[in-house]
């Protein structure tokens, strides 16, 4: 089985990955990309949630 | 605190866009809402459903330097509680200052007892060094 079927493991490195976003702030799209945030020092939380239109 | 947080379902950008504008609950909603539609990034973490093609209630720190310190991972029908992702988000961020000291299961925030340097002296001492 390889990382990407059986999830992340604590204490490993996350590989990089990026997403489109829908950035509420600006009222459009953008991106978010892991690198991108180690690059800038900062930490991230990711919340995962089933689905939109329904309650989180 | 130097951290971004990042919401994602398996839904599109364009989805998040007509239910965030749409939905008076997330009128206030100021984080990017990330789009996963092929579940890439949901399988990654373990949380993706073959079966429904839903991502389960996940919950992920990763620090600066790209380490996965922390998962949580509730499945459908049961909420998060900001309070304990927020507990233990402090937690990391006052561990990565103070590399010789954990945090035990009560501690909440900066000044609240902690266990410094724990090794083979606090084998069995361990309530003890939290009384002390």
């Amino acid at each position: 089985m390889s990382e990407m079927d059986g999830g992340l493991k604590l204490g490993q490195k996350v590989p990089d990955f990026s997403l489109t976003t829908y950035e509420p702030t600006k009222g459009d799209f953008g991106k978010f990309s892991l690198q991108e945030q180690l690059a800038n020092k900062r930490w991230t939380v990711l919340f995962f949630y089933p689905a939109d239109f329904t309650f989180v | 605190m130097g951290c971004d947080i990042v919401t994602v379902s398996t839904d599109t950008q364009f989805v998040h866009l007509a239910w965030q504008r749409d939905e008076k609950e997330l009128a206030q909603v100021k984080y990017p809402m990330g789009a996963d539609p092929t579940g890439k990034v949901s399988r990654m973490f373990g949380v993706y459903d073959e079966n429904t093609g839903l991502a389960l209630r996940g919950t992920f720190v990763i620090n600066p330097e790209g380490t996965l310190l922390n998962s949580e991972v509730n499945f459908y029908n049961m909420g998060r509680n900001i309070d304990e992702l927020l507990r233990k988000f402090k937690a990391n961020i006052y561990m990565a200052k103070k590399t010789n000291e954990a945090c035990p299961s009560k501690w909440k925030d900066e000044g609240d007892k902690t266990l410094v340097n724990p090794g083979a002296k606090m084998v069995g001492k361990v309530h003890e060094a939290l009384n002390a």
